[in-house]
């Protein structure tokens, strides 16, 4: 196919540039501080909507289905906790074999909307206590 | 007099709302948009539930830095599990989105549709400027290195050298905008300046000075539409949809009339046409023209076809476009005064002239009884035009 020929430098006229902002500094908002503040403490913090009662990991600071503003936040309890799904990742972005597989799962607790992707560390497998070894986001997790 | 338009539902405006325009807001832009849509639902007496259809009107994704911002922004816009779209335009998105509102509604799809524009200006590094490094072509222009200054101040070069036009004529819709905006509670940049204050500011690319350009800012607006039927069942002042228009006129920079912005004049007799206005001039009671630049507003204006050529100048030395004279101009402040986060400044002028409509502008309503108003934006490689007119 095509793109697997190689090309010939120079013998096309040809512009090079770039195409970006040199950064970007984002702002994590109200709630964003709320979970940010929290994992400081070790703790995984989500918001509840006193309408409809459903609970936001990340947090928010409104409810996407009453659309009213929620001001009550939770600590979720790692009793809860589950992983949802997992993946291998075994090459990476520019195709390169990587020295060590990377595990990535989706955490999540019973009852709450959303998750939190995070480094799963060990052999992952189905069931079992999540344990959180660090809190600094990404978190990275294990199942006992 | 009218011309024949099929449409299948009279749409209006029912309620709407914003979020202050700041500098740095620390709100995430989907809590930025979530603020502003929760406004405009209260306003107009209704829930999420109560809305068939959300617009989503952003411009380009680099200033939030986030890809596909449409999809992103409809979180907290309201769009999930809706039929939810965006647009852009570049700078005339704001007023594209209620546009886009509008048509959703008069083809009769559906009965309520929630519009929501929000820009975040502030992550991009070093400048939010440096986005629009890359919107020129890539091998004729780029090389110069244009930005949004230097191509606007010789729009406004060859605009003064038409036309006679001397600095401090244009000067005075700087002092207007930031007077205006300093009434408005949602505005960055209201304040008491003067004509002498807009000379001796610094020279950023001549002859654009500091205070002839609108600053940089994070905002949201959203507004709520509605075919007759559900209008009447829940507001008593529904403001009318009477025309729309856009157009575009050539992309190459290079190649178009920097004196005259034709691309205007064609939306405008197309929202015009629709409304059944002859003549704009004494049609129109209250006007919201797109000013990111001071000379930009009187161009418009120009364009409006409210004034005659290079005569935009003039009658605002008149006090024409004053808050108490004939056709008050940006009485919210406009985008010198307000502040520009693009698609939402755009929005923000369609809801200026709707709050002034209805009677509940505040402090901000203009001091003549006003019933026909138009809102205009302008964008994309600065050839593109929106236009709105409505009634109460």
């Amino acid at each position: 196919m095509s793109w697997e020929k190689e090309g010939k430098e120079g013998s096309l006229l040809k512009w090079y540039d770039i195409m970006e902002a040199e950064k970007y500094e984002y702002t994590v908002g109200p709630a964003g501080e709320r979970f940010f503040q929290g994992l400081k403490e070790n703790k995984i913090v989500g918001s509840k909507c006193k309408k409809c009662g459903k609970v936001y990991l990340p947090p928010r600071i409104y409810c996407e289905d009453c659309f009213t503003k929620i001001e009550e936040y939770v600590e979720l309890k790692l009793d809860d906790a589950y992983l949802d799904s997992f993946t291998t990742i075994y090459q990476n972005d520019d195709g390169q074999k990587l020295t060590e597989p990377v595990h990535i799962g989706l955490l999540r607790f019973k009852g709450v909307n959303g998750g939190l992707f995070c480094y799963l560390e060990g052999t992952p497998k189905k069931g079992g206590r999540i344990r959180v070894s660090n809190f600094n986001y990404p978190l990275r997790i294990s199942i006992e | 007099m009218k011309v024949n338009i099929h449409l299948n539902k009279r749409v209006a405006v029912i309620g709407a709302g914003m979020t202050q325009f700041r500098r740095r807001i620390l709100e995430t832009p989907q809590e930025i948009a979530w603020e502003a849509s929760s406004k405009a639902l209260e306003e107009a007496g209704l829930e999420l539930k109560d809305i068939e259809c959300v617009v989503i009107g952003s411009a380009p994704d680099a200033f939030d830095g986030v890809n596909l911002k449409g999809e992103y922004l409809s979180h907290g816009s309201g769009g999930i599990r809706k039929p939810s779209s965006r647009v852009f335009v570049g700078g005339a998105t704001g007023v594209m989105a209620a546009i886009t509102g509008w048509y959703h509604v008069a083809s009769g799809m559906c009965n309520t549709v929630l519009v929501v524009a929000e820009e975040k200006m502030s992550p991009a590094r070093p400048h939010p400027q440096s986005v629009f490094r890359y919107i020129w072509d890539p091998i004729l222009e780029k090389p110069l290195n244009p930005n949004l200054i230097w191509i606007f101040a010789m729009e406004m070069h060859r605009y003064m050298a038409t036309y006679g036009i001397k600095k401090e004529e244009i000067a005075l819709v700087s002092v207007k905008n930031k007077r205006n905006a300093a009434n408005n509670p949602y505005a960055q940049l209201g304040g008491n300046i003067t004509v002498d204050d807009v000379l001796n500011s610094e020279v950023l690319v001549w002859p654009v000075q500091l205070l002839d350009i609108s600053p940089v800012s994070d905002g949201g607006a959203a507004m709520v539409m509605a075919s007759e039927d559900v209008a009447r069942r829940y507001s008593d002042t529904p403001i009318w949809v009477d025309g729309v228009g856009w157009t575009l006129d050539n992309t190459e920079w290079p190649a178009r009339d920097l004196a005259y912005p034709r691309y205007l004049e064609f939306a405008a007799r197309m929202a015009y046409k629709m409304a059944g206005i002859e003549n704009p001039y004494k049609e129109l009671d209250v006007i919201e023209p797109y000013d990111p630049f001071d000379y930009k507003e009187l161009h418009h204006i120009e364009g409006l076809r409210i004034a005659k050529r290079g005569e935009a100048p003039k009658l605002l030395k008149e006090g024409v476009f004053d808050i108490d004279g004939d056709i008050p101009s940006s009485p919210s402040g406009g985008l010198l005064g307000v502040g520009n986060p693009i698609a939402a400044a755009g929005l923000m002028k369609v809801i200026s002239i709707y709050w002034q409509l209805k009677g509940t502008a505040g402090k901000m309503q203009v001091k003549k009884p006003v019933h026909t108003g138009l809102a205009q934006a302008w964008g994309d490689l600065m050839q593109a035009s929106t236009v709105i007119i409505m009634r109460n």
